[in-house]
């Protein structure tokens, strides 16, 4: 396991724009030049009709929650000082497709149902043991 | 916003039709436990002694030889020489060992048997997870952890391992169909009812009741620690050969009818899989039922990968047992228990409450049940079937009597 262990190598090329993206606020997913379809993952050939192009594009933020679970285990160590977290999948607006892993934040997991509308925040993600932070893409219930 | 139950999201392998060319001849299985220092050479060459013991073979009448590469020490042809001091040609494939491999096993060893490559193929598989967890190397979430795009794109935000994968796409099952958590405790109490009656199950002492799984607190909602497999070491072995010379062996014949192997196009992506409280069992099922020439209610005891609750219940509709989204209703009460069920399932106590050993396991213990020498017997089973499961793929075993 790499020292950073469980933060992202933001430096990583498949999804840098990603990264870089979240920490000025913004959204990014790739779009397939060839049929204009989002992909995620950011992985080359599309998945809907094999282009070799992606160009990353900015999109709202709005979403639904597709699925999740409350977490009160924890499977490895780094996360036990979170527990509980809710972490799940968030469909987007644009393109319900796009499922985006993520944790959901400022909420009261009992009031959480599929389909709820969500929209994403921007907050620094750390763990215990690794110095550097990332601002990573969250998201919170869409009425608060 | 519901989730595609259309079919564009995965497809069948093309098989070669196979149906009873091949029987299964011999059976064994290694010692089941939780962390034991053991290796997985010493656990596949136990169950490997046992298989050849059941079936009354030599090691010298091995000559074709199966195991998955997938954890870099399963049991190599050279490990099978090093054990029984053989030197002998050896058909190999890695297209063996446990999981999905287990069900399709057998379509490649008949191949091999019709062609002439091999005589008598030994499957095996084996694993030491649980003393290998105590080291804290190995594991199922590991090889999870180092594909990159898990790494960087679901890792961070704690959907990570397996049980929450799961519970996250049992969340979404229950929204679409109602299924709730007493159905889905309906199989975590089938399967531990019939390790109470299976020799050398890891939890054939520790009884669970309906009341026992919904006091027992969410781990990662909506599961309990009872919809989760165990960690074992353990492994077993089985050996195919044709079915005319199965006839000449010591054992009831039970004879490869079928077998059926379906895959996802979004792999072990589980998070953008489009039909997402499906499995490939889909595509799978249909094939290995048609090969076979039965439907599923011909079938008398059916066992399947089952790493966590919602992965059999799935299981169970996507190869048609049920329609698809009634499995809730379908697995409530007893309908899974080997004697006052219409479905006998995972009879041996599956990786919930037998051993987590990847699937090798229920393949031997249909076979034991077609031979009718299992704890849990079911009367009078004539046609068993497997389901294996990995995530990216699935596949259907058809097993008769004969």
């Amino acid at each position: 396991m790499d020292a950073d262990f469980p933060l992202p190598d933001v430096a990583w090329p498949p999804a840098r724009p990603f990264w870089e993206g979240a920490a000025r606020g913004a959204l990014r997913i790739p779009r397939c030049d060839a049929c204009a379809r989002f992909v995620w993952y950011p992985d080359t050939p599309c998945r809907w009709c094999g282009g070799t192009r992606l160009t990353w594009r900015d999109v709202s933020g709005r979403g639904r929650l597709f699925s999740w679970s409350v977490v009160r285990h924890a499977w490895i160590p780094q996360v036990a000082d979170r527990l509980p977290f809710v972490t799940g999948l968030v469909a987007l607006e644009e393109d319900p497709a796009v499922r985006l892993v993520t944790y959901v934040v400022d909420c009261v997991p009992e009031d959480l149902r599929c389909d709820l509308p969500v929209r994403v925040v921007f907050r620094p993600l750390g763990y215990p043991g690794v110095e550097r932070t990332v601002i990573a893409p969250m998201f919170t219930p869409a009425d608060t | 916003m519901p989730t595609a139950h259309t079919t564009d999201w995965g497809f069948a392998s093309e098989l070669e039709d196979v149906g009873g060319a091949v029987a299964i001849v011999g059976i064994g299985d290694a010692d089941y436990t939780r962390a034991s220092g053991r290796t997985t050479h010493e656990i596949a060459a136990q169950a490997t002694e046992r298989a050849l013991a059941d079936a009354g073979l030599r090691p010298s009448d091995i000559d074709g030889l199966m195991y998955v590469p997938f954890s870099g020490d399963q049991f190599t042809a050279r490990d099978f020489h090093a054990h029984f001091g053989t030197s002998h040609d050896l058909w190999k494939s890695e297209r063996g060992g446990g999981m999905v491999w287990a069900g399709s096993a057998p379509h490649d060893a008949a191949l091999a048997i019709r062609s002439g490559r091999a005589t008598c193929v030994l499957n095996t598989f084996a694993v030491a997870w649980a003393t290998q967890r105590s080291q804290m190397v190995g594991g199922p979430g590991q090889v999870h952890a180092e594909d990159a795009f898990k790494r960087n794109l679901e890792v961070p935000f704690g959907w990570f391992p397996q049980p929450v994968y799961f519970a996250t796409i049992a969340r979404r099952h229950m929204h679409e169909f109602g299924t709730t958590a007493e159905q889905l405790g309906a199989i975590a109490v089938a399967c531990r009812r019939h390790a109470g009656l299976t020799p050398g199950a890891v939890m054939r002492d520790r009884p669970l009741s309906l009341a026992d799984y919904l006091a027992s607190p969410p781990i990662a909602d909506p599961f309990r620690k009872e919809d989760c497999c165990l960690i074992s070491d353990g492994g077993a072995a089985y050996i195919m050969t044709s079915l005319e010379r199965a006839r000449d062996l010591r054992q009831p014949v039970v004879a490869v009818l079928g077998v059926g192997v379906g895959n996802s196009r979004t792999g072990a992506y589980w998070s953008q899989q489009r039909a997402f409280t499906s499995t490939p069992q889909v595509f799978a099922a249909p094939g290995a039922f048609a090969m076979a020439g039965l439907a599923p209610s011909d079938v008398d005891v059916l066992a399947c990968y089952d790493p966590f609750t919602i992965v059999s219940l799935m299981q169970i509709e996507d190869m048609g047992f049920c329609p698809k989204g009634a499995g809730g209703p379908f697995v409530a009460g007893e309908r899974l228990h080997f004697d006052t069920g219409t479905l006998p399932y995972n009879t041996h106590g599956g990786m919930l409450s037998h051993a987590y050993v990847l699937g090798i396991a229920h393949v031997v213990e249909i076979v034991r049940q077609l031979r009718h020498q299992a704890g849990a017997q079911v009367r009078d089973a004539e046609i068993g079937v497997y389901g294996g499961y990995t995530g990216p793929q699935a596949s259907t075993l058809v097993l008769a009597r004969r």
